[in-house]
């Protein structure tokens, strides 16, 4: 999977549901995408460490329903910007690459 | 952008802070939350984990990401480094010294370097800046007078500005009460605009006071922080200068020194007011007279080619113009063989570059060379230790490290060293680089250099640590991988090893020998300086001057009495004055002497003093013909001369010299009568042989009363006050010295170059004789079970000494060989240097070899005899 597409997976994840623990973004991504995408921890803790470092994620340790401690990650302001700025590229990149693809078609 | 900073940032802290326990908790809290949903759902937790994937794989995956691997390798590999070399404190304290001192040594003499040669002035655009050299046999560099300075300055287009400085002198000045000593310097009214320097208080000069002079003056900040701290009111102060009251203008900002190197100048005057700041005759009108130095800055669509023709074209006009008066072919030829150089001064006048840039160059090799024997030493020390560890390597290579791994391992240990030893070397720089400029300014007078490490000193020590590093650590630890595993299965004798060892050693003797060698020349030099027959009794011979700017009696009539009262003192033998002290400055000049006609070409320059009453019986200098001067000659008695020994023997032959008339060239109506022939005597300086002399009596010579007095006896400084406070409370004895110290002044160069490399050559033979030492007892403690195998089997313990000195004599010779041949090659390089000896000097070569060989072998003797003395029984047992 691409980088890019990991991040921007994350980011709106964060952005939609609020705070999540890793656990909770792999379902939901792998929940939207019916199965598709199966994040294993190897993908998914190296991607949410990098936005962390980059300043789109936070994160703090908490409580889940259950009582259980779990890392919980929210996205920033900066990460809402990064997610906006991210979307209209990737919106963009679709509408050209349709374009294209069906013109060739 | 700004994110990836962040996320490095991020990842160097991580490197240093690891939290993979936190990074654990959550991969695990991910893993058990997969089982739990599996299990809600029906499905196999097994299953959900392999999907979830491994837990190390993971953990692995972030760390990758949280820190910089080779950043964290790089951190163990030091931590690992640190703990090897805390084990082993004698080896790091052995390695980190010897290091301290070839990396200190090479920073001070770069420091110096650096402040000398190579720092450019705080000015504008420094590297536009242009000095005028002037040429002129037989004086080599010669000064300016005013009226060519501003002939310069009024012709030439190549430059934005001209300006014009005169030598720095100690001036007498008077703020309140109290007189003090202060520096000055005297420069043109552009100075400061063409320098671009502006004042951090008031203001500076202007080209104004070149045409309509007032008496102002501008501080440095040295002085403005040292006589006032720093008050802003020192500006509209005023001092007395002589009689003529000056008031202070501006204060110069802090980074400017001036523009000699090595001068810093307290307070700066017009060069307009030169006749009030001297106290007499103003030199500006003055012709003949070279008093000034001239600095310009080129024009920035003019090259230095095209400013240099246009000085020639200008400056030849004005040689022609005074050779058309000069009848004298020689001086004719003279005059018009004149010229100037034009040459880069953006680091500022170069006299303190001229006089030591050479020796500073031969020192820098020198210390280079003892950085390289250090290196040798510690590469050598690292092979012994990196066989000690090989097991562990073997081990480390068995498991899986890269090469790579383990040599960059072995590198941070090295590393690690030569940061310590460039640490305290730059700390042992601070303090020698200091030191050496005290003695450097030893010469007579102050030095101010501001050597205070810069960036540049630093990133040379650094640069130089660096480089070590990479030539001690970088064999051994190529060494240590070269075998790879097999040696941890077999015992081999590691030969390859020995013969690195072997080459080292002989490299570190080749090396040493060649500093020895250079020692012993610079040394011999300084033996042959000092064992010059003078011509003089140099012991028990005062020197001093006399202030005697306040005193009532001034002149000859001072002068008299001054030595009047000398020879009342108890203990006094004699006492005489002359203007240039024996091997200082005299001057030369030309003369004609009755019955004798100079062939066309011949030289007719001699060496002039002038001398006061008694200064041949002062100096114990015998009179072998006639007498020397005393009461009688005065200013107005018929004017007397006495030459010495070569000049009666060059221009009299055997005709008699006594009653003969001899005078200056181009001063004939001074006609002198030689009254007296003195032995020979040293004059110009120890180097030279001894020229023509003829000395003049002070009283007639017409010039500045004698300056300096010299008083046979045994007599103190505080005597010498006292007797001079009984004729005016007002005079005060200045530099003191002996006439031997003043002798050790002229040949500072030498002094400093013999001290200085034979102490480099010292230190290299020790550091020689402890690696030859410890390559042979590390070789004695590995072959422990070949001794004793010998020993058992009947070998004397003679014989195994013998042994060991016989394998220690191979690298030694070799090292010798090519030691002698580099030599031969290098010491060529300090001929102009030396005096008395040839730069192949058979005694030195020879001494120095033999005291290298001879330390080696005691060196290798040591090891010997503890192997020797190896109980066979006990080094087979320990097997």
């Amino acid at each position: 999977m691409l980088q890019g597409t990991l991040d921007l997976m994350i980011l709106q994840t964060l952005a939609t549901l609020g705070p999540q623990h890793g656990y909770a973004i792999a379902g939901r991504i792998e929940q939207v995408s019916s199965g598709a995408i199966q994040l294993n921890m190897g993908t998914l803790y190296p991607g949410l460490l990098r936005l962390e470092q980059r300043g789109f994620i936070r994160a703090q340790w908490d409580k889940t329903e259950t009582n259980r401690r779990a890392r919980f990650y929210s996205i920033t302001a900066a990460g809402r910007r990064q997610l906006d700025a991210e979307k209209a590229e990737w919106t963009r990149m679709a509408g050209i690459m349709e374009a294209l693809l069906c013109e060739e078609a | 952008m700004k994110q990836k900073l962040r996320e490095w940032c991020l990842r160097i802290w991580g490197t240093l802070k690891s939290r993979d326990a936190e990074v654990d908790e959550e991969l695990r809290f991910h893993l058990e939350m997969a089982e739990q949903d599996a299990l809600r759902r029906g499905g196999s937790p097994r299953e959900a984990r392999l999907r979830a994937g491994g837990l190390a794989q993971a953990s692995e995956s972030v760390r990758d990401q949280s820190a910089i691997r080779w950043l964290g390798d790089f951190f163990r590999d030091t931590r690992h480094g640190a703990r090897l070399l805390a084990k082993s404190p004698l080896f790091a304290a052995a390695a980190i010294g010897s290091l301290a001192l070839g990396i200190g040594a090479n920073t001070a003499i770069f420091s110096l370097i650096d402040a000398v040669m190579l720092r450019m002035m705080p000015v504008h655009e420094p590297e536009r800046l242009v000095q005028f050299a002037k040429f002129r046999e037989p004086y080599g560099r010669s000064s300016f007078s005013h009226p060519l300075f501003h002939l310069f300055r009024d012709e030439l287009h190549s430059f934005d500005g001209l300006l014009a400085r005169a030598l720095m002198t100690r001036r007498e000045v008077t703020f309140g009460a109290e007189p003090e000593i202060v520096n000055t310097e005297e420069v043109s009214g552009n100075y400061y605009s063409v320098l671009g320097i502006s004042a951090i208080i008031g203001r500076t000069f202007d080209e104004e006071i070149d045409r309509s002079p007032r008496p102002a003056a501008v501080i440095s900040y040295a002085f403005w922080k040292r006589r006032f701290g720093m008050d802003p009111g020192a500006v509209g102060r005023t001092f007395r200068l002589n009689r003529t009251v000056f008031t202070i203008v501006g204060i110069a900002p802090p980074e400017f020194h001036g523009v000699a190197v090595g001068e810093a100048p307290d307070i700066t005057f017009p060069l307009s007011m030169d006749g009030e700041v001297r106290g007499s005759e103003s030199w500006l009108p003055s012709d003949s007279r070279g008093w000034l130095s001239v600095m310009g800055r080129l024009r920035h669509d003019r090259t230095v080619q095209a400013a240099q023709a246009e000085v020639s074209a200008i400056f030849s006009r004005v040689v022609q113009a005074e050779a058309g008066h000069q009848t004298k072919e020689l001086f004719r030829k003279r005059t018009l063989a004149q010229h100037i150089l034009l040459q880069p001064a953006g680091n500022g006048f170069d006299s303190l570059r001229q006089r030591f840039s050479e020796p500073l160059r031969i020192l820098m090799g020198i210390v280079a060379l003892v950085l390289l024997i250090a290196c040798a030493n510690l590469a050598n020390l690292l092979l012994g230790r990196s066989a000690a560890r090989r097991r562990e390597i073997a081990v480390r290579l068995a498991i899986g490290a890269g090469r790579g791994r383990v040599i960059r391992q072995m590198l941070a240990e090295g590393m690690l060293l030569a940061a310590a030893g460039g640490a305290v070397g730059v700390l042992i720089a601070c303090w020698s680089a200091n030191t050496l400029v005290a003695v450097m300014s030893n010469g007579g007078d102050r030095i101010a250099l501001n050597i205070r490490p810069d960036l540049r000193v630093l990133g040379f020590a650094a640069a130089v640590s660096v480089a070590a590093c990479l030539l001690f650590s970088l064999a051994p630890a190529i060494q240590a991988v070269r075998h790879g595993i097999q040696p941890a299965l077999a015992e081999v004798r590691g030969s390859a090893r020995w013969r690195l060892g072997r080459g080292l050693v002989a490299a570190q003797v080749a090396v040493s020998l060649v500093l020895l060698i250079g020692a012993g020349l610079f040394g011999r030099t300084l033996v042959r300086l000092y064992a010059i027959e003078t011509g003089f009794d140099r012991t028990n011979v005062l020197l001093f001057s006399v202030d005697a700017a306040h005193a009532t009696l001034r002149g000859p009539a001072l002068q008299a009495r001054i030595l009047e009262e000398l020879r009342q003192v108890p203990g006094v033998a004699s006492a005489s004055a002359a203007v240039s002290p024996i091997g200082g400055t005299g001057w030369d000049g030309s003369v004609r002497i009755e019955g004798y006609t100079f062939a066309p070409k011949e030289d007719d320059h001699v060496h002039f003093n002038a001398v006061g009453p008694d200064y041949f019986k002062t100096l114990r200098t015998s009179i072998v013909l006639g007498r020397e001067f005393d009461g009688r000659d005065t200013e107005t008695s018929p004017r007397v001369a006495i030459v010495n020994e070569t000049f009666a023997r060059r221009y009299f032959a055997d005709r008699q010299p006594l009653g003969k008339w001899v005078n200056i060239a181009g001063d004939l109506r001074h006609q002198m009568t030689i009254v007296g022939v003195a032995k020979d005597m040293q004059s110009r300086s120890l180097r030279e042989g001894v020229p023509p002399a003829m000395y003049m009596a002070v009283t007639q010579a017409g010039g500045p009363p004698g300056s300096v007095y010299l008083v046979r006896g045994t007599i103190t400084g505080a005597m010498l006050d006292t007797a001079l406070k009984r004729i005016d409370p007002k005079l005060r004895a200045e530099d003191v010295r002996s006439l031997e110290e003043h002798l050790s002044r002229t040949i500072l160069r030498e002094r400093i170059m013999g001290t200085l490399s034979g102490f480099f050559g010292a230190l290299s033979l020790l550091l020689v004789s402890v690696g030859i030492y410890g390559v042979m007892a590390f070789q004695v403690a590995r072959r422990q079970k070949e001794i004793g195998i010998r020993l058992a089997l009947g070998a004397r313990p003679a014989q195994v000494t013998r042994m060991v000195l016989a394998e220690t004599a191979l690298p030694v010779v070799v090292g010798v060989a090519l030691g002698v041949a580099g030599a031969v090659g290098v010491t060529r390089l300090l001929e102009k240097m030396l005096f008395g000896v040839t730069a192949t000097d058979l005694v030195t070569f020879a001494g120095a070899c033999g005291l290298l060989v001879a330390l080696a072998l005691l060196a290798a003797y040591l090891p010997g005899r503890v192997a020797a003395r190896l109980s066979p029984v006990e080094t087979l047992r320990c097997e």
